[in-house]
């Protein structure tokens, strides 16, 4: 679902350019939870926003559902996120100003999706916040605050889920039920999901462990 | 000390220059606010504050003046000079020249040459010799003039006056150096003969010896002249004029604080957005030790940091800004109240001293509220990571209580009267209307957003996002839409009273201009300025086959408890046959008319018994000639010809005190079934060897609707200002709306939303502050237009205006600032679309 080709990513600082990602080869296929862990700028961050189609490689080439995202222009890359990614956040990142259900229906009233409304409702029975849809987000939990970022991210039915330390702002527990429902929704919708964290608890959960180092690969294994 | 400096600078100042733009819109409207108000102010000076009637010229050096409506006679000079009391005595004519070439009004003014000619010789460019020698072969004859330098004039050219209704050539005598205040001069017996007033001078110009007070020279002098004859201060006149123009002047001057006003809801937004943004760092300075009062000083030092620049900025802007306005000014004092001569545009220190303490005062008073509340915040609190957006604390339910305590004040206030003659508690009114409007401003907003929530989602996820995002700031939207408001409001309140003023004056015109043809002596008109017409053509004008009667005006100067008015006298045989009433009491015109041709009975103008305190049935005591006759008010007359009052009496009444037969103007009605396009020309030909204008009934509407324009050009130019201040803080805030939520704005890239659909939301939001600030606006403006002319005119001009809407031009303005309005959201929408999602989703 998701492929990278020998990526390379280099980044200007300073006056200098600085290499964050350095011959990634990867595939990752549908149905799939992969977990990226390594070190505070090892590039976990950068390769999941290459797999999101926010940025493209210096060199090498990611594919998303076949489709290269180096030969896209702007507006092609944003109606490709909008239709194959779902993106979740450590801080969650809903809007303070919309609803529950408000910012789980946002992705679609983006891409201009009739019936967002009822799919909305769906994407929230499916992470169990029936009956919260009204709420404004500053009345969540974290957990649920967390769980409405993960409704908004399926709602669109994404091919590929990508989570950047999604448990990084919760408790243990919470942060479990978090990772028991990505793995479920990974399954059940299908996707390939690809998460990024510094915990070895959450990483345990998925199907592969990819660890980075420097912008390489220095592992991947089955927990 | 220097390390708070230190602190200061780098805590506070320098991270104003990571955001220019911003910075320098909020910069640039307490410049321009400080530069209306500066402007105002030096060109208010120099136009009217610096007054001096033109006719003040080559007055020397003397204490005392005499005066009398109409003239004194001449027999007065030499009753004054015999006199002993040691009195220097100079008799002066005072009059107007029409330059015939360029069709411009000059000073004419008639000397006794023989005694004073050294005013012109000590000012000439020629030798003292030269003049000497010229004087006592030219200065008697008719055709010798001494011209200003200021004129352009050459010695020896020839010239063509236009003195009343005639045309004469004259010969240029010598030129003096007249410290660019243009007269010509002659001698006093030559003008006399020139302009038909032999036996007669204008001013007798009095020097006596500093042994008694002027009050008791007065007296003393008063004691021998006959009654009618004024003696007072030398320049009292130049005083009552300066007077006059008070209410004028103020009234300019309040207006033009709206774009400071405008400026301080800016600074008010900005320092708001500062603290906000400073969060963090004030939780930080906190807990290593900084004071609440240390935080309190530095955002008020921001705002005055941004206070000082705009004034610095302002006061240059200020002293250009002035030389259009002073232009402006002049006109509508020239067409309004008296023939003025605006001083220099003087930026003094004083000046620039005020401009700055109004400027960084309105900047530090302003940013006062959301710098205590950052000095409130707990350290802990600040510290905590959470929401960034604009959270500071709104609390409708009270601001709307106060909202109404203020309007039902602003009423109250309204009801009072004017104190010395200002209305003082109407200022207040609109002020408490402008804080009732502004504080009921997030409720309305909140009550508006939340009733149209369905209409605004079925308008686009954009608009959906954009109102949303103005309701979750609901504080800075309020801000900026008070802002917006405040001076749209003031806009509508003036365009309202402008529009219904327009309105009522063209109505009045249809009952008030009824003749078909008016004349008067060529030269630019003014409201001091009577010059006559010869009375034979005025009856050989009724004698044409195709009149059927012409109503014969004059009118004069006159000096009425202080303040200068215009009395004149009518025929009044064609309005004698209207049974429609132009009186307060409702009696019919040709009642009342008759009962002025009945004894010494007068009509005044409403503004005259405003400014004099008078009413119906009152007696009044004028100067007329020698005497002093008193008036009985037979009834008061809407009019909206003069600020200054007028005072009309039939013309056998005037004649008995002031025998002159010459007419100031001239109305002529058409017989019935004559042609008027016949009847003018008849009028032209008979009008050949006279120089007088001749305006059809139309003209004289165009006229004075024209007049009128012009003398409100600087109002609307005000409000553009404080509009173009209010736009401006739009975009500015638009802006700093955009690097507030950089965060919110990546996300929805990261959620799929296009460039286009981010630049959308941004003119959506603009759209919808100007469509709310729109809405405020006409509201408030309605509110304040009632005031404006039922208080605030009536009690400084004394006119009856009825209310009005004036649709088209307040559509045509309201259209301007939203376009203007959704205008200012382009370029922080371009910022908007410009931002790296990846960086600003995970600076967080």
């Amino acid at each position: 679902m998701v492929t990278f080709h020998n990526v390379v990513k280099d980044y200007p600082a300073d006056g200098q350019l600085v290499r964050a990602l350095n011959g990634i080869s990867l595939d990752l296929p549908a149905g799939q939870f992969v977990a990226l862990v390594g070190r505070s700028g090892c590039g976990k961050s950068t390769l999941l926003n290459l797999a999101g189609a926010m940025d493209f490689p210096t060199s090498g080439e990611v594919l998303l559902d076949g489709v290269s995202t180096s030969s896209r222009d702007d507006s092609a890359l944003t109606k490709l996120r909008r239709e194959k990614v779902g993106f979740v956040f450590q801080s969650f990142q809903l809007l303070n100003t919309l609803s529950v259900v408000e910012n789980v229906e946002l992705p679609l009233l983006l891409a201009g999706t009739p019936d967002a409304r009822e799919l909305a409702l769906d994407r929230l029975a499916a992470v169990e916040l029936s009956g919260l849809e009204h709420r404004m987000p500053h009345q969540l939990s974290g957990g649920q605050m967390q769980r409405v970022a993960i409704a908004r991210a399926l709602v669109n039915n994404p091919k590929i889920l990508l989570a950047d330390e999604p448990t990084g702002n919760l408790d243990t527990t919470t942060g479990v039920l978090i990772l028991d429902l990505l793995k479920r929704l990974t399954r059940e919708q299908n996707t390939a999901t690809m998460m990024a964290t510094h915990s070895a608890e959450a990483a345990a959960v998925a199907d592969v462990v990819v660890e980075l180092r420097d912008g390489k690969i220095a592992g991947i294994r089955r927990p | 000390m220097i390390a708070s400096a230190k602190l200061f600078w780098r805590l506070m100042i320098r991270p104003l220059g990571r955001e220019p733009v911003r910075m320098g819109l909020t910069v640039l409207s307490v410049a321009l606010g400080v530069a209306v108000v500066l402007a105002i102010d030096l060109a208010g000076t120099a136009a009217t504050g610096s007054f001096r009637s033109s006719l003040e010229t080559l007055t020397g050096n003397y204490n005392l003046e005499v005066t009398a409506t109409g003239g004194i006679p001449e027999t007065i000079v030499g009753d004054l000079a015999t006199l002993p009391l040691n009195l220097a005595v100079s008799p002066r004519l005072e009059d107007f020249a029409v330059v015939a070439e360029t069709k411009k009004s000059v000073v004419l003014l008639g000397l006794d040459l023989i005694g004073e000619a050294s005013l012109l010789q000590t000012q000439t460019d020629a030798s003292s010799a030269d003049m000497a020698a010229e004087f006592p072969k030219d200065f008697s004859e008719d055709d010798s003039v001494w011209a200003g330098s200021s004129l352009g004039w050459k010695k020896g050219q020839q010239i063509s006056l236009i003195l009343g209704d005639r045309e004469r050539q004259f010969t240029v005598r010598g030129i003096y150096d007249d410290q660019n205040q243009p007269a010509i001069v002659m001698d006093i017996a030559a003008a006399q003969r020139a302009l038909g007033r032999i036996g007669k001078v204008d001013r007798i110009l009095l020097h006596a010896p500093e042994t008694k007070t002027t009050d008791a020279w007065t007296k003393q002098i008063s004691a021998v002249l006959p009654p009618g004859i004024e003696v007072r201060a030398a320049g009292t006149g130049t005083e009552e004029n300066r007077k006059m123009l008070s209410a004028f002047r103020w009234n300019l001057k309040l207006l033009s604080y709206i774009a400071l006003i405008v400026g301080a809801f800016l600074i008010y937004n900005t320092i708001s957005v500062s603290v906000v943004r400073r969060r963090a760092e004030i939780g930080i300075a906190r807990a290593l030790g900084a004071t609440r009062a240390k935080v309190l000083l530095a955002f008020t030092g921001e705002a005055a940091v941004l206070g000082i620049i705009g004034a610095l900025l302002g006061v240059p802007l200020g002293r250009i800004m002035a030389s259009g306005a002073v232009k402006l000014m002049g006109a509508t004092v020239d067409a309004l109240y008296v023939s003025s001569r605006p001083g220099a545009i003087e930026l003094d220190f004083a000046s620039v001293l005020t401009a700055l303490v109004v400027g960084i005062g309105v900047a530090v008073i302003a940013a006062y509220a959301p710098a205590r509340e950052a000095a409130q915040i707990a350290p802990v609190d600040a510290m905590a990571r959470g929401r960034k957006e604009f959270l500071l604390r709104v609390h409708k339910t009270r601001d709307l209580t106060i909202a109404v305590f203020l309007a039902f004040a602003a009423w109250a206030a309204a009801q009072a009267p004017a104190v010395s003659g200002k209305p003082l508690f109407g200022y207040l009114a609109t002020l408490l209307a402008v804080a009732a409007g502004t504080l009921a401003i997030p409720s309305a907003v909140s009550a508006v957003m939340k009733s149209s929530a369905a209409l605004l989602k079925k308008s686009g996820v954009a608009v959906l996002l954009a109102s949303r995002s103005l309701l979750g700031s609901l504080r800075r939207t309020s801000v900026l839409v008070g802002a917006l408001a405040t001076s749209i409001a003031m806009m509508t309140a003036v365009g309202i009273m402008v529009g219904s003023f327009r309105t009522t004056v063209i109505q009045w015109m249809e009952g008030e201009v009824p003749a078909d043809f008016y004349l008067r002596p060529t030269g630019n008109p003014s409201v001091d300025r009577h010059p006559t017409i010869s009375p034979e053509f005025a009856d050989r004008l009724a004698a044409l086959p195709g009149v059927e009667a012409v109503d014969r005006l004059r009118a004069y100067q006159v000096s009425y408890d202080g303040v200068p008015t215009t009395v004149a006298a009518a025929d009044f045989r064609e309005s004698l046959k209207r049974d429609r009433s132009d009186f307060f009491s409702g009696r019919p015109t040709q009642i009342v008319l008759r009962e002025l041709r009945s004894g010494d009975n007068i009509v005044v103008s409403e503004p005259f018994t405003y400014k004099h305190n008078v009413k119906q049935g009152d007696t009044i005591t004028l100067p007329l000639g020698t005497s002093l006759v008193n008036f009985r008010i037979a009834d008061v007359y809407y009019d909206y010809g003069s600020e200054r009052g007028f005072i009309l009496m039939d013309r056998s009444a005037m004649k008995k005190y002031l025998p002159d037969e010459a007419p100031s103007n001239l109305a002529v009605y058409v017989a019935n079934g004559a042609d008027p396009a016949r009847v003018r020309a008849e009028i032209e030909q008979a009008a050949a060897s006279y120089r007088v204008l001749i305006f059809s009934n139309a003209d004289i509407r165009k006229q004075a609707i024209l007049i009128f324009d012009k003398t409100f050009a600087i109002t609307y130019a005000l409000e553009a200002v404080a509009v173009l201040v209010a736009v401006m803080g739009v975009a500015g805030a638009l802006l700093a709306l955009v690097i507030d939520r950089k965060r919110e704005l990546g996300l929805l890239r990261f959620l799929g939303a296009t460039g286009g659909q981010i630049r959308r939301m941004i003119l959506a939001e603009a759209a919808l502050l100007g469509l709310l600030a729109n809405a405020a606006g006409l509201l408030l403006g309605f509110a304040l237009s009632l005031i404006l002319i039922f208080v605030i005119n009536k009690q400084s001009f004394g006119w009856t205006i009825r209310f009005h809407w004036p649709v088209a031009v307040l559509s045509g303005a309201i259209s301007l600032i939203f376009a203007a309005t959704v205008l200012a959201g382009f370029y922080p929408g371009r910022i908007a679309v410009r931002l790296n999602p990846i960086e600003v989703v995970h600076e967080e």
